[in-house]
């Protein structure tokens, strides 16, 4: 059932929330074993939380947008007392004294929180494999990753646990795994979500969304996460517009497509191509129209400038992690050792890589040429995509390169692993947002996502052509037989 | 810049001022950390704990601001925060949100010195950033290396500083002091800080090198841990004497940062090898530039007091108090604004300077409380002074009302009540059998005034004050002169 479906028939008592609970429960315990997507369940007070909203009902009181609606979020949102682990021996058995505004506004909104989500440590990684604890697998193919770093959140949406779920997106977190696992991602506008209680990984991009299998629920989840934030010095003040208003809508005429001309030679596997060819005639039969954009330095200069300041934030933000007031800490004698022991023993080697490449562009003597350059490339991207928009209303893009890979495949060779985020890392650099779509599936049944980006506060754009899009192919299927 | 002359002092300083803003520069959290509870004044945010963000606390950049003004420094109307990071355990997001590259203002000067010695010290800039927390060490003498443990008290974390720097145009320890005196008072002026020394509200490090043979700038050492004024003033004459006896030996200075041990009343080097501290500043990505609005410096503009060397200056020349006076009563806003109330209840400038500086101040002392807390207004004072100024009241008596006034908290006419009896008890033929009395005792005098020479009246004064100490008080001065008027001039 969608979320809104769940919702409505909560409200009006056709089905209680502890009823879908306990179901969602269910499919969780049948299916997980295989999938590993819940690094924490949170079964007892996801069910306590249902008899609150069925309490609510009972009294007639409101319980909000999301009725009932249970939800898995991921392992770097903070949730008052309950471990958050950021999938990291470092907080392996942390428990933050505070809710993340995200989590406040999921239950303040009625959602029932089914879970924490495994994810790439820190948020490091594109298949989950990153875990500390285990890795998750692609629901469609369990031989294969599920995407990183959300793939845990994704994968619980593909196999039908939740309607819902949230994840973060630093540089394709959301949209990658979206695209693997056969779902709707939604990365919004840098300052649209707050970040307050997301475990930063790097702070001006990471940004917390949503996924889903529908897009009227991708547009729901965005009239609940989309609230300005005092305790947020970086969420915007803008008011936010219903996000289901704009869905609907069948005629896209006026509608200007735009794809990027340097895509076009990029090496790119043919399913995904094909994909992007389907969407694109979907979208012209609704009316819309095509213009050619063109992002060179964005192409020439986006992977190797987000390996830059995404590490370099990194490095800063993780340094926290000393061993002397929370998560894991070494015994030793001195302070040297107890920093150098406790950060060898809580990190894993992807988070080591990026910690050691952020100190370094940010040392005296190579900030100039590294960290300073890196930053006027960003300003160069982002003046690239404004002006794309002056021409286009939303680009159309592949997600990812390939579809899932093989567990395994990237794992010794990081610069692989790196390349998938060719596609979606350019976006948050330009601080936009990113909407990765369910395209169908290949031959050997693995789902093939495609890419829409939109213009700053473009949400409602994005959110149209995906209703577009999902009206000629349907929702996105459930994996692992569920419904 | 003029050359300098060989082998002279330069001395620059950087001083910590901490600003009572009542929450930390980015959360919500007390700033009164002061006797509080280890780590009671914290929360996710000033504890760094992850997924906390900083927002800026408005009343710090208001009190920042207004100091740069007071200053006279070019506010930045864009400046941004940046990262400091390094590893130390009182610092729990393992960097320090500081300004770096655009600090909130640059420029501006403070005056030390006065009349044709006044100088102009230059300010470099002015920057916010937040306190660390605080180790405490478990050895008995608080020393990290005889320490088994450490413990760590997170409730200073986060307080608001602003960091002041000068330029290195002060050449002598007094200089070095008077500076940071005046820095003092100027933030106590303002009310954006206690400018404690003691309490570690204000921090000094200094920076201090010779000029060579050619007047050329020196190796520059960097001292800290004084703790006052005076540890201040003794660190920097050591440091002077330890670079000029090296020099004289031949010696190279070496460039490091030196501890101030106020016990043993000299300087040591930071043991073992100098770490080069790499700090890795970048822009606070959490954090949006600072933006300022001319309206919002604008109406900081408009809340400067009058600055404390601009009140000294119309102190001495406006109230012809002498210099010294005028710096006693400018040193605290409190005592200032205290003797311009008294003026306000019709004392006079001088004798209100006078009272303050060798009555109330004395009080304050025995006392160890502050001119707010003491429990004489100065309206009250001021009425008393009057009394004195009009003959009402003799100066003698005066005295003993001003301590049943302050002791029991009365005023004037109270305090004349409590003495035993109202103004004028002693009357009539009783008095006139005093006033006989005192002129019996004061012969001399007498033959003064009937000889005429007594032309201000002190002589006849000073009588009357005789009579009214004779009759402790219980005598209306008004009756005693016209007695001593009949008398005198019969």
């Amino acid at each position: 059932m969608k979320a809104v479906e769940i919702a409505k028939a909560v409200k009006e008592a056709r089905i209680t929330a502890v009823e879908i609970t306990a179901k969602a429960i269910e499919r969780v315990r049948r299916v997980d074993s295989e999938v590993r997507a819940l690094l924490t369940p949170l079964f007892e007070r996801a069910l306590e939380k249902a008899a609150e909203i069925d309490r609510k009902i009972e009294n007639n009181q409101d319980p909000g947008p999301l009725a009932g609606v249970p939800v898995v979020v991921k392992d770097n949102l903070c949730m008052r007392g309950l471990k958050t682990t950021c999938g990291s021996r470092m907080l392996e058995n942390w428990c933050p004294p505070y809710d993340a505004s995200v989590i406040r506004f999921l239950e303040e909104a009625g959602a029932v929180i089914l879970g924490k989500a495994n994810m790439d440590e820190f948020a490091m990684g594109s298949s989950t494999e990153n875990s500390a604890f285990f890795p998750t697998a692609n629901p469609w193919d369990t031989e294969r990753v599920p995407g990183g770093s959300s793939g845990g959140s994704a994968a619980a949406v593909a196999c039908g646990y939740v309607p819902l779920a949230l994840g973060s997106d630093t540089g394709g977190s959301i949209r990658q795994p979206a695209a693997f696992c056969g779902v709707y991602g939604l990365k919004p506008t840098y300052g649209l979500v707050s970040r307050f209680g997301l475990v930063a990984f790097a702070s001006s991009l990471d940004q917390v969304g949503p996924f889903s299998r529908s897009v009227e629920d991708l547009a729901l989840a965005m009239n609940v996460l989309s609230r300005p934030d005092p305790a947020d010095a970086t969420s915007s003040r803008r008011e936010r517009p219903d996000y289901t208003a704009c869905l609907g809508k069948e005629d896209l005429k006026g509608l200007k497509v735009g794809l990027v001309s340097e895509f076009e030679n990029y090496p790119v596997q043919p399913e995904i191509r094909e994909a992007l060819a389907k969407v694109e005639a979907i979208l012209r039969g609704a009316g819309a129209e095509f213009v050619s954009v063109s992002l060179p330095a964005t192409i020439e200069a986006g992977l190797p400038c987000y390996y830059i300041l995404a590490p370099a934030e990194a490095s800063s933000n993780l340094a926290r992690y000393d061993g002397v007031r929370y998560g894991i800490s070494a015994k030793t004698e001195n302070l040297m050792d107890l920093y150098m022991k406790t950060r060898g023993l809580g990190f894993g080697p992807e988070v080591k890589r990026r910690i050691l490449t952020g100190t370094y562009v940010l040392s005296s003597g190579y900030y100039d040429a590294y960290y300073l350059v890196a930053q006027k490339a960003r300003i160069r991207i982002s003046r690239e995509f404004r002006e794309a928009f002056g021409r286009a209303d939303l680009l159309l893009m592949p997600t990812t390169p390939t579809l899932p890979f093989r567990k395994g495949e990237h794992q010794d060779d990081p610069i692989q692993m790196y390349l998938s985020d060719v596609f979606t890392l350019p976006v948050n650099l330009a601080g936009l947002p990113g909407l990765s779509l369910n395209a169908g599936y290949s031959s050997s049944g693995l789902p093939v996502g495609v890419q829409f980006v939109g213009p700053k506060w473009g949400e409602e754009t994005l959110l149209t052509a995906a209703e577009a899009v999902e009206r000629v192919l349907g929702k996105p299927a459930c994996a692992l037989g569920g419904e | 810049m003029s050359l300098r002359k060989p082998n002279t002092p330069v001395i620059g300083l950087e001083i910590h001022v901490q600003m009572k803003t009542g929450s930390k520069l980015f959360c919500a959290c007390s700033t009164d950390y002061i006797g509080a509870v280890p780590n009671t004044n914290v929360c996710p945010v000033c504890l760094g704990l992850p997924g906390s963000l900083p927002v800026v606390n408005r009343k710090a950049v208001e009190y920042a601001v207004r100091t740069a003004l007071a200053l006279g420094s070019r506010i930045g109307y864009s400046t941004r925060f940046h990262r400091k990071n390094y590893f130390y355990p009182d610092l729990p997001k393992a960097y320090q949100i500081s300004q770096y590259d655009v600090p909130l203002a640059v420029g501006g000067q403070l005056p030390i010195g006065e009349g044709k010695d006044r100088k102009w010290i230059r300010i470099t800039r002015l920057h916010l950033e937040e306190d660390a927390g605080k180790l405490v060490h478990s050895a008995r003498d608080g020393r990290l290396g005889n320490s088994e443990y450490s413990l760590v008290d997170y409730n200073r974390g986060g307080v608001p500083l602003m960091e002041i720097v000068s330029e290195p145009e002060l050449s002598t320890p007094c200089e070095a002091r008077e500076f940071v005196s005046r820095l003092r008072q100027l933030v106590r002026f303002l009310g954006v800080s206690d400018g404690d020394m003691e309490k570690g509200s204000l921090r000094v490090d200094a920076n201090i090198s010779l000029t060579g043979p050619d007047g050329e700038l020196g190796t520059k050492v960097e001292v800290k841990n004084m703790n006052s004024l005076r540890s201040l003033e003794r660190a920097l004459e050591f440091e002077i004497a330890r670079q000029q006896e090296c020099l004289a030996r031949g010696e190279r200075i070496r460039q490091e940062t030196r501890h101030w041990d106020d016990g043993k009343g000299l300087t040591c080097g930071t043991r073992g090898k100098e770490e080069a501290h790499d700090y890795r500043y970048f822009p606070d990505p959490d954090l949006p530039p600072l933006v300022l609005s001319p309206d919002f410096v604008d109406d900081q503009r408009s809340l400067l007091p009058e600055l404390p060397w601009d009140l000294k200056e119309r102190l001495v020349m406006e109230h012809g108090l002498s210099l010294e006076d005028a710096s006693v009563l400018t040193e605290l806003p409190g005592i200032a604004r205290y003797f311009e109330e008294c003026l306000r209840k019709g004392a006079t400038p001088l004798r209100a300077a006078n009272w303050i500086r060798t009555e109330v101040l004395r009080v304050l002392n025995e006392k160890r409380i502050s001119i707010e807390a003491f429990a004489l207004s100065p309206e009250k004072l001021g009425q008393l002074l009057a009394r004195i100024e009009s003959g009402l009241v003799s100066t003698t008596l005066a005295k003993e009302l001003f301590e049943k006034m302050v002791d029991e908290n009365l005023d004037v006419d109270e305090a004349l009540q409590k003495a035993g009896s109202p103004s004028g008890k002693v009357t009539g033929n009783d008095l006139r059998k005093m006033v006989k009395l005192v002129l019996d005792r004061e012969r001399a005098t007498v033959e003064e005034i009937k000889q005429g020479k007594d032309g201000k009246g002190k002589k006849r004064s000073y009588l009357c004050g005789l009579v009214m100490r004779e009759s402790k008080g219980q005598a209306d001065p008004a009756e005693v002169g016209k007695i001593l008027e009949e008398i005198l001039d019969r």
